[in-house]
């Protein structure tokens, strides 16, 4: 009974990374098709939903992960301002930034595109999509996983400029902390390395989280039912992916 | 232009007919079902169990999906209830395909649906309303009326429509029966494909070809 279920999942990871992996693929070949004004615009609003109406969420979660993070580097190293710089881009612009920002979007759009991708092929706008010569692949996952993947990025760097300056924005209002030494001793530890590091993560993020999201609702055949399985298992698989790849990076890159 | 070759579906069996150019046909079935079937079958959404479907002259089960996107800038399908995309509101959803094929970008596109929808007795501030509102919720005649639009939009060689008549009424189906005649009647070479399962409400169209299911099977129309 267990090598069963051991082998049944097995062989679903096997078709859930082979379809993440040809989606993903034909996505990359098929990228000019947003050159189309009708393909733009449904981009545009991906970007909207997912950019723009998620704002005041990051931020608010950046300047409170940042305000948490130096409150108690400070506890533990006192007023050092380079070795709270160092500590918090080893925290925030290495791991939590990144990892942060993608939760937010895989909970605010991994859900919300699973399960309105789902919904349209149970009404069978996709099939009408067909019946109309347009591809719904092109029209609708294409802008959404570019959408999705250039919102992660430029989420992920506003989340730690939220983080970092809010941060220490609001701790030396509260804890009578030099706010400029503190934001030199930032920027003197910061170096692009660590920049580039996070923002090639978030690349990575964004992409899985985008491709997972669309695969899982495409994958609703025709039952309702199934619309709240697939939103449920874009967020678990995304999330999961993520860390996988969070690991996996910190591993290679900072070891 | 259509041909079914000895098809069989999970409703229907050994079913073989063909559409000529420039013709108007009916297609009789006993039930909603058997039409789904016919239908899903003949616009490339479900193969059949058995046989042939052309399309053109290609066979459309046999051909890449890309070609068969190619094959479906001439068709245009009116469904019934369905059909319309959800998250765009009536004027997105009516101008989309011009837009997403021609490029005909939707202000170049106004003038037309205006005059489409004028021809259907609806006035300016009607259409107005209808264009801003968004699809999802939209009552079933008014779903119908949004396809036709956006269908006759693509001016395609070949119309199907599903049950087009059939709740309308007597006036607003008398309405529908001359623009879709005009329409026809308009280019040399048009086809009209009528399914419905109620013969009733495609009794005012004027066939040259009418078929009809008998047991499982759909057969030219002997009376």
């Amino acid at each position: 009974m267990d090598t069963q279920k051991i082998g049944g999942t097995v062989v679903n990871i096997v078709r859930y990374a082979t379809g993440y992996y040809e989606l993903l693929c034909y996505a990359m070949r098929n990228l000019p098709v947003l050159k189309r004004l009708p393909v733009r615009s449904v981009l545009r609003k991906q970007l909207y939903f997912t950019g723009i109406e998620a704002l005041s969420k990051v931020s608010l979660i950046g300047v409170l992960v940042g305000v948490v993070v130096i409150t108690q580097v400070t506890n533990i190293v006192g007023q050092n301002a380079l070795l709270t710089g160092k500590i918090l881009i080893w925290t925030v612009v290495r791991e939590l930034g990144p990892l942060l920002a993608a939760i937010v979007i895989i909970a605010r759009s991994g859900t919300a595109i699973a399960s309105e991708l789902g919904s349209m092929k149970v009404n069978r706008e996709v099939d009408s999509l067909q019946t109309m010569g347009i591809n719904p692949v092109d029209y609708l996952l294409i802008p959404r996983i570019f959408g999705i993947t250039t919102t992660v990025f430029i989420l992920t760097f506003y989340f730690q400029v939220m983080a970092v300056a809010g941060g220490l924005a609001v701790t030396s209002f509260f804890a009578d902390i030099p706010f400029l030494r503190q934001l030199n001793g930032v920027m003197t530890a910061l170096t692009l390395f660590d920049v580039a590091a996070s923002l090639l993560k978030s690349l990575l993020f964004g992409t899985a989280i985008s491709v997972i999201s669309c695969y899982q609702g495409f994958s609703v055949h025709s039952s309702i039912t199934e619309i709240p399985q697939a939103a449920t298992r874009a967020v678990m698989q995304s999330l999961f992916v993520v860390f996988i790849l969070d690991g996996l990076i910190t591993f290679l890159l900072f070891t | 232009m259509i041909l079914f070759e000895n098809i069989t579906t999970d409703s229907l069996a050994n079913v073989t007919f063909s559409v000529d150019e420039g013709s108007v046909c009916k297609i009789i079935v006993n039930s909603d079902d058997e039409k789904d079937d016919l239908l899903q079958t003949l616009t490339g959404l479900k193969p059949p169990v058995s046989g042939r479907v052309s399309l053109f002259g290609k066979e459309i089960y046999s051909i890449p999906r890309s070609e068969l996107y190619i094959l479906f800038k001439r068709t245009g399908m009116v469904w019934r209830g369905s059909g319309l995309i959800s998250n765009l509101k009536v004027w997105e959803n009516i101008t989309l395909p011009a837009w997403y094929h021609y490029g005909r970008k939707p202000a170049e596109q106004e003038e037309e649906i205006a005059g489409l929808f004028r021809e259907l007795g609806r006035d300016v501030p009607y259409v107005e309303a209808l264009m801003q509102k968004p699809s999802g919720p939209l009552p079933l005649h008014e779903k119908i009326l949004v396809n036709l639009v956006r269908a006759l939009m693509m001016a395609p060689e070949l119309m199907i429509y599903d049950s087009l008549f059939e709740g309308f009424t007597s006036e607003t189906a008398k309405m529908l029966g001359t623009m879709v005649s005009r329409y026809h009647a308009e280019k040399e070479g048009r086809i009209a494909l009528h399914v419905s399962s109620d013969e009733q409400s495609l009794a005012h169209v004027k066939a040259t070809n009418v078929l009809r299911q008998t047991g499982d099977t759909i057969q030219h129309d002997s009376n």
